[in-house]
């Protein structure tokens, strides 16, 4: 049975979802940004379309949880910039994930060797055909 | 403050109007704050999207940002959380004195007329169903008086000796009249008068009962409409207010 377009695509957006939070956090660990910006360095970084308006609600669950902190910054070039940072705890989680996601990628990525099959199996099977 | 042609900043504004009512059950400092930051947001987009077509550029940014749900999604429970932590102190205090002078008395008010009105209707029933009983219940003493005529007259004389049965004035003049057992044959007629509105009473409170509650499902929905109406029309304010307030792009008048 084969997996439609449509299933591909809802499993992949699911897969994107999780791990945006991370990338989010991995993001804002190293300098803080504001949204537009933080959008650009995601987008920018690989070949994933980023829907723009997916960076606000991670934004929001992140500030909500304490895991982020945010200031208002006046532009030179246009309105304020509302600039996002991890907090220590946000660090300190991101961290945890981080090991806790190499450890998942590490596990997805091994390759696997099938089980060889038994001389006695193989006779059932070719017995079960006949 | 930022100069955008007039078409994109209608564009830009009805997006952001679009936003405002996704979050209008967000407290109106967290609305601001968000509408700014997006405001933010569509100006540094709208600055680096190439090309030559200002609407065009525009609508590319607000594709790119994705439907205005989307993009609020996460942020209401958040923002209603939220805006209970850091309401400050001194609000909930006036808060709680505008309600202790004015909410609880009026709320007591009401609740006292509905609980009356319940209590009411209530002892209206309760005093049909009594008097329909009482009825019923004479119209069966009665039965078995005038049985006790008719078939046993030593008890009835013994029951009478000993002022068990006391009949005086018109009603004792019109039964001495009488046989025994046409006095018991009048009682039966007298008791059963008694049953049938007894039980009529009580058949027909089963249309009391109804109109009751026809009478609360009435009320009940005239109340519903009420509140259906009302959420509408702030619905309706809302969707009709031109300005964002604090939040808009400015046109250059191009």
């Amino acid at each position: 049975m084969e997996y439609s377009n449509e299933d591909r695509n809802r499993r992949i957006t699911q897969l994107r979802k999780g791990i945006l939070e991370l990338a989010v956090m991995g993001v804002l660990y190293h300098e803080r940004h504001y949204g537009y910006s933080l959008v650009r360095v995601l987008s920018g970084s690989g070949s994933i379309s980023l829907k723009e308006g997916t960076i606000y609600p991670i934004l929001a669950r992140l500030d909500r949880d304490g895991l982020v902190r945010s200031e208002w910054v006046e532009s030179g070039q246009g309105p304020p910039r509302k600039y996002y940072a991890l907090t220590s705890s946000g660090r300190q989680l991101f961290d945890d994930l981080n090991q806790e996601f190499d450890l998942l990628v590490s596990l997805v990525q091994r390759k696997w060797k099938a089980p060889e099959q038994s001389e006695h199996a193989r006779k059932r099977l070719v017995v079960r055909k006949g | 403050m930022n100069n955008y042609p007039e078409a994109v900043a209608k564009i830009a504004n009805d997006y952001l109007e679009r936003v405002k009512l996704q979050l209008r059950l967000v407290p109106v400092h967290d609305q601001q704050e968000f509408l700014r930051e997006l405001q933010s947001h569509l100006y540094e987009a709208y600055r680096q999207m190439p090309g030559e077509d200002d609407v065009g550029r525009i609508l590319a940014v607000l594709r790119n940002l994705g439907e205005p749900a989307e993009v609020v999604s996460d942020r209401l429970p958040g923002a209603m959380v939220r805006s209970g932590a850091r309401r400050s102190l001194p609000l909930y205090i006036m808060g709680g004195i505008l309600i202790a002078m004015f909410g609880i008395p009026l709320g007591f008010g009401g609740v006292g007329v509905l609980v009356g009105l319940l209590f009411a209707l209530a002892g209206i029933v309760i005093a049909y169903y009594a008097t329909a009983g009482s009825i019923l219940l004479a119209g069966a003493m009665s039965m078995l008086l005038a049985l006790t005529r008719m078939f046993l007259p030593h008890l009835w004389d013994k029951l009478v000796t000993f002022g068990f049965i006391q009949m005086n004035g018109p009603v004792a003049d019109f039964l001495d009249r009488l046989s025994p057992s046409e006095q018991g044959f009048s009682m039966i007629l007298f008791a059963s008068v008694f049953i049938a509105s007894g039980l009529g009473m009580l058949r027909l409170g089963r249309y009391l009962l109804r109109g009751l509650h026809f009478l609360f499902i009435l009320v009940f929905d005239w109340m519903r409409r009420l509140a259906q109406s009302v959420r509408a029309k702030l619905r309706r304010d809302n969707r009709e207010r031109p300005h964002l307030g604090a939040v808009s792009f400015v046109s250059n008048g191009q």
